[in-house]
């Protein structure tokens, strides 16, 4: 965890540093093409035409019906996914035992200290006789009852599937007092019982080095699906706020005064802002609640972790948006975006199945290693390698620094089917259209 | 403000079109310009080109002479053939934001907003969606969105299409009045009569050409001589077929405008309409822009 909290900051000072460097290119190249000879040339312009764009993206979507519902949404559906197993399987700080008859110190003193193991306080209740005991059990004011030392009685029967804090105590218990029963009946001597209760296994001598067994988090799996439902929903934004922006024709307007690429990267920014926003809300809001109801889900996640998470919905965000901002050039209705849509989401779709298969084996598959270097899978499959563990910090940093250079090849790419396609009005432009001109 | 727009050698293909021909006029500061073309003629990709938004094959568009840089784009100001304004946003959002994108501060955009708002008598829609305007006022809007930054090169594509006789006067008048102001005024229009009471200057292109350019008073008495005769009782001008070096050019409710040849007598023309009936109108008239449009087109 210490290793890939370095790769997260790592990455946003890459991050930081290539902006930096953009933005001061970006001043250079202003500089030499206004001339000093021209009037009203509004100072500090050209780096705030972007914020302007995105200032009014954030704003529309802030302002939106479908933002509000959205988040809320999302936010009820994380909540349920927390709330309801806490629920349905309510987590007890206390074990209440009955015990009819004697039970031995010993025995008391072991059960003690097993609670304890599993974060239980074990109180002793002391029942005259077994109806009383089993009238308690029955109502739940106990959880079961010792009989002599010789009887478990419990509400209802322990299934072989049953991982509760009772089922396990029920059943060590159980095995515990056989034991003892079969050594007082074998009337053997008190050094010899002593002997037998101290034992221990063998040891095993492996040859090999067994591989770790690893089971990736919840958390993991929760960040997954977080980030294919966020980047399906804000690609969609993408899709959609850019067609209608040709739809409606202000296009026209707009690209008289600010150049493409900046107009597209403050519709991503403005947009991916308002996602980051709404993740922002649904994280904080999932560690709030899980902390008040105890849930189990979030146990033991780190901030790496969630920053983590938070990364690749970032890293998948920006290089989606590209790709669905130039599809959405090409389209000016409903019908049209429809047969865009599907092919997108392909590869979301892909890396998300091939993710969540992966996820619930063992050991990561070499196709979900495969998958955590590639940038369009990325964010689904690095975001599962980190919640099986022992990604170190450089894997973490190459796999986001190849997404990085992709989203920049992607962005130019898109950028110059969007100012090829966004003025064709009409039938929908497909790719060939756009290979030369407006 | 003063300001002068070149566009010198313009070429651009599309596929197996060529939309632009080695096309080259220019715009003074202080002239209202008609930029007049048949459907097609290349006069949209003229103006795309101006504002950088259609590759260009060759050709340069200068400004205050100097290439087109996007910090003189930022104060320009373009009407599109087709409209467009975001449909759900409020108008007075909507114009601060344009206003600016164009590197207006947010007070100065609000205070100019409410000003033309005010002006086009839509001051109490302010907060309503464009959405909700009829076409007369959501091209009032549009026509705010170019004009709020106080625009040196004005450059609209059909402002006057759809538009009543009361809304055609309001934005012919701002028009002039920015000309006057100092600013280059291009504006493109079909409505030929609208065109020669607005403007001083035309420019006619077909086929990415440029066919005709020149101040409309000197179009006007240039070519050849009109005849603008009335019959009392004849509609159809027929008496006039047959004159020698006479083109009957229109003919309308009675009126018959002719083009007379150099060679041409008055005297004849006018023995020839008495023979049909009592001459009630019979006045020499400087071309109309409509008939300088169509000669340059043959």
């Amino acid at each position: 965890m210490k290793a890939l909290r370095f790769a997260v900051i790592a990455t946003a000072v890459v991050l930081s540093v290539a902006f930096r460097l953009w933005r001061r290119r970006r001043r250079r190249d202003a500089s030499a093409s206004t001339t000093p000879t021209r009037r009203h040339a509004p100072r500090q312009f050209v780096a705030s035409d972007v914020g302007l764009v995105m200032g009014r993206e954030l704003r529309e979507r802030l302002r939106s019906h479908f933002y509000l519902l959205g988040t809320i949404a999302i936010v009820l559906v994380v909540g349920a996914a927390i709330v309801i197993p806490t629920l349905t399987h309510p987590k007890s700080t206390s074990e209440s035992i009955g015990v009819v008859g004697t039970l031995s110190t010993s025995t008391r003193s072991w059960l003690a200290t097993s609670g304890q193991a599993f974060g239980v306080h074990v109180r002793f209740v002391e029942f005259s006789d077994v109806a009383h005991a089993r009238t308690d059990v029955s109502s739940g004011r106990v959880d079961f009852a010792v009989v002599n030392g010789l009887e478990l009685v419990v509400k209802t029967g322990i299934s072989p599937g049953d991982t509760s804090t009772t089922a396990y105590i029920v059943q060590a218990l159980a095995a515990r007092l056989g034991t003892q029963r079969a050594l007082a009946a074998a009337h053997l001597s008190a050094q010899q019982a002593a002997t037998l209760a101290h034992s221990a296994p063998v040891p095993i001598v492996a040859l090999h080095r067994a591989g770790p067994v690893k089971h990736v988090n919840a958390t993991s799996i929760i960040g997954v699906i977080l980030i294919f439902v966020m980047l399906q929903q804000y690609n969609t934004w993408i899709l959609m706020g850019v067609m209608e922006e040709k739809a409606s024709r202000v296009i026209e307007v707009l690209l008289s005064t600010v150049r493409p690429v900046r107009l597209l990267a403050g519709k991503v920014m403005g947009i991916g802002l308002a996602a980051l926003l709404q993740a922002s809300v649904v994280v904080a809001f999932a560690l709030v609640v899980s902390s008040v109801v105890g849930s189990d889900l979030l146990h033991g996640t780190g901030t790496a972790q969630i920053l983590g998470t938070l990364v690749w919905l970032v890293l998948g965000y920006s290089l989606y948006s590209w790709v669905y901002a130039a599809a959405g050039s090409m389209a000016e209705r409903q019908d049209q975006i429809q047969s865009l849509a599907l092919p997108l989401s392909l590869p979301l779709i892909v890396g998300y199945v091939v993710t969540l298969t992966a996820a619930s084996s063992p050991t990561p598959s070499l196709l979900l290693k495969v998958f955590a270097y590639i940038p369009l899978t990325a964010p689904f499959a690095m975001t599962a390698l980190v919640g099986f563990g022992g990604v170190a910090w450089w894997q973490f940093a190459l796999s986001a620094l190849t997404s990085i250079v992709c989203t920049l090849g992607i962005a130019r790419l898109a950028t110059g089917i969007y100012r090829r396609a966004i003025l064709r009005t009409g039938r929908r432009v497909r790719l060939k259209d756009v290979r030369r001109s407006t | 403000m003063a300001g002068l727009l070149e566009v010198r050698g313009l070429r651009r293909r599309f596929a197996n079109l060529i939309a632009l021909d080695d096309l080259s006029f220019s715009v003074r500061a202080g002239e209202v310009v008609g930029f007049l073309g048949p459907n097609g003629a290349g006069k949209t990709t003229t103006m795309r080109a101006i504002f950088g938004l259609t590759d260009l094959d060759a050709g340069e568009v200068r400004w205050n002479g100097a290439s087109v840089s996007a910090g003189d784009r930022r104060r320009f100001g373009y009407m599109p053939e087709e409209r467009g304004l975001y449909p759900g946003m409020r108008i007075g959002d909507q114009l601060v934001y344009i206003g600016r994108l164009h590197g207006m501060s947010m007070d100065d955009a609000r205070r100019a907003a409410a000003s033309w708002l005010e002006r086009l008598g839509l001051a109490d829609r302010v907060n309503d969606k464009v959405e909700s305007l009829s076409h007369g006022n959501q091209q009032r809007v549009q026509l705010t969105a170019a004009l709020l930054h106080e625009p040196e090169l004005l450059i609209l594509d059909e402002p006057l299409a759809g538009l009543d006789p009361t809304g055609i006067d309001d934005i012919g008048a701002i028009l002039v009045e920015r000309a006057r102001a100092g600013c280059c005024v291009l504006f493109s229009s079909h409505q030929l009569d609208q065109v020669e009471d607005l403007c001083e200057t035309v420019i006619i292109i077909d086929h990415g050409r440029l066919l005709e350019t020149g101040r409309v008073d000197d179009l006007a008495t240039g070519g050849a001589r009109r005849l603008v005769v009335r019959v009392e009782g004849d509609r159809d001008g027929s008496w006039s077929t047959g004159l020698e070096g006479v083109t009957v050019s229109q003919v309308a409710g009675g009126e018959v405008r002719l083009i007379l040849d150099e060679g041409v007598d008055t005297d004849d023309v006018l023995e020839a309409a008495r023979r049909a009936g009592r001459v009630t109108e019979f006045v020499m008239q400087r071309r109309r822009l409509s008939e300088v449009f169509r000669e340059a087109l043959r």
